[in-house]
């Protein structure tokens, strides 16, 4: 599903935000990349969704080698993978569904299409009678539901969560660890970025260490070294 | 999926028209000022133009025949000057027509009147009043009147340079027109840095929404198509106005055209009228051109996508 061969990133002049990265992300996995601040966790999000270009080497999502991926292929590569931030990025002066149903709208998709998704995945994420809110009305954990909702929309095959709990109590934290295992019970390989060693230690599940740009470790079922 | 598509985009870039209200006053007001000044520039060359033609229309050169020439002899400098290719027309003013528009002149002065009556006889030649086609032409008529052999029958020609007054009028129209030309070119760069600017100012109000669009896959077009959009609604919505004000200024200006050329047959909202689309047409397509160039700069320069 998502295959790193040698990949570096170098920042002008020098610095070196990855170094060598040599990973296979089975389809249906679900991986947890962690590392302290700085290691390169959010450098290698953003190449993963084309927002950056490797220095070297070459990056392959879904058998699609997005190396050296053009401006406009990306927005195709960005509906086959669904991202979800620590600052949830959602439209405060729109609702829930209308949030949602924004990225559909954006994409070209007709209105019935939208009445169709924006419920089902709204199910998903257990906010069902809570569409015609305010981000503003709800808690952290639940506009973080509401992100996840907005990156479930197009199906994608993929979902990268960035630090989706770096704002969240323990128990919000808990809730969408949950989700995003659910999800992945559903088929979608789910990346996990995070330095929340309590989460990584909870999950269970294949854990890789970044320290200074490179793989410190790639463990199965893995736990926080660092 | 693309009509959909182009719907949103145009409710996008009408949403972001109305969110930042008062900026997009000012660029339509700037560009709206920009299409008066080249309005006025265009009323300038109409007006001059009509100005010279309406001179050149009244300019004529009248020969004065001495009293003792006969109407046949007359009639025969008549023919001789209707066959010179320069003239355009001739019209004879007969001796007694000629004495009746010098009484009518004079008729409050009872001196001369009076003089005319103890004379008995008709002291006044006949009159040829020739016009010719160009300006240009009427030295060389009267050069080549000069040099016939009918010369011995003029007592008097009045033929004066007419040419330097076409050419000071001219001269003054392309003075104004100039200057017309550089405030218009000064008001269109003004108006394209304004756009540059609202543009600028829209896509950082719409910083957010563009970071979701990137995120979630919306197309480059589709996320800068609104900007451009919003920059043709301004081109459009500036002419508009500018249609509003120019018909009922052209109106108003209308009795100072006619008073300044003592005829009222020019008329200068007719004009523009006649040439609605070549002129206000010419004018949106080419602010529309502009608006979309410096929207396409800004848009190049602050939004990544």
């Amino acid at each position: 599903m998502i295959i790193l061969k040698d990949v570096s990133k170098i920042y002008p002049p020098d610095v070196t935000a990855l170094e060598n990265i040599n990973l296979h992300i089975k389809p249906r996995e679900f991986v947890s990349i962690v590392g302290r601040s700085g290691t390169g966790k959010t450098t290698l999000v953003k190449l993963l969704t084309a927002e950056e270009r490797p220095s070297n080497g070459r990056i392959i999502v879904g058998g699609w080698d997005i190396t050296k991926i053009n401006g406009s292929e990306i927005p195709l590569l960005r509906r086959q993978i669904g991202v979800v931030f620590q600052d949830f990025k959602l439209l405060s002066k729109k609702t829930i569904f209308e949030n949602i149903a924004f990225a559909l709208e954006v994409c070209g998709n007709d209105r019935t299409k939208i009445c169709d998704i924006v419920p089902q995945v709204l199910k998903i994420v257990g906010l069902t009678g809570k569409e015609g809110r305010y981000p503003l009305q709800l808690s952290g954990g639940e506009q973080q539901r509401v992100a996840v909702a907005r990156a479930l929309v197009h199906r994608p095959k993929i979902l990268v969560a960035d630090e989706p709990t770096g704002n969240l109590d323990s128990y919000n934290t808990q809730e969408i660890i949950e989700l995003l295992l659910k999800i992945n019970e559903f088929g979608t390989t789910v990346v996990l970025v995070t330095h929340n060693k309590d989460v990584i230690n909870s999950i269970g599940k294949r854990v890789i260490t970044l320290d200074n740009g490179t793989v410190a470790s790639d463990q199965k079922i893995g736990k926080y070294l660092l | 999926m693309l009509i959909i598509s182009i719907l949103r985009i145009f409710s996008f870039a009408w949403q972001s028209f109305w969110r930042n209200f008062w900026l997009s006053m000012v660029t339509i007001t700037i560009i709206v000022l920009t299409f008066v000044s080249i309005n006025f520039v265009i009323v300038l060359n109409v007006v001059s133009d009509a100005a010279m033609q309406i001179v050149k229309n009244k300019i004529d050169v009248s020969v004065y025949f001495r009293p003792d020439v006969t109407e046949p002899q007359v009639l025969e400098v008549q023919n001789y000057l209707a066959s010179m290719a320069q003239v355009k027309d001739i019209a004879y003013i007969s001796q007694t027509d000629a004495l009746e528009k010098f009484r009518q002149l004079h008729r409050q002065d009872t001196t001369i009147i009076e003089s005319i009556e103890e004379i008995g006889s008709n002291p006044i030649g006949a009159t040829l009043q020739i016009k010719a086609k160009n300006i240009d032409d009427y030295p060389v008529v009267m050069d080549i009147l000069s040099n016939s052999k009918y010369n011995d029958l003029i007592l008097d020609k009045n033929f004066d340079d007419h040419k330097v007054y076409i050419e000071k009028i001219k001269g003054i129209a392309d003075k104004i027109r100039q200057v017309g030309l550089i405030a218009s070119g000064v008001l269109s760069l003004i108006a394209l840095l304004i756009v540059f600017n609202t543009i600028r100012v829209a896509i950082y109000t719409h910083r957010q929404e563009i970071a979701i669009m990137k995120l979630v896959g919306a197309t480059n077009w589709f996320i800068q198509s609104p900007f451009l959009l919003e920059a043709v609604f301004y081109g459009i919505i500036a002419c508009a106005i500018s249609v509003v004000i120019a018909f009922p200024v052209l109106n108003l200006v209308q009795p100072y055209l006619n008073s300044f050329f003592l005829t009222n047959e020019f008329s200068i909202a007719t004009y523009f009228t006649q040439n609605f689309w070549k002129i206000f047409g010419f004018e949106l397509i080419i602010i529309i051109l502009l608006n979309i160039l410096s929207s396409y700069i800004a848009i190049r320069r602050y939004l990544r996508v």
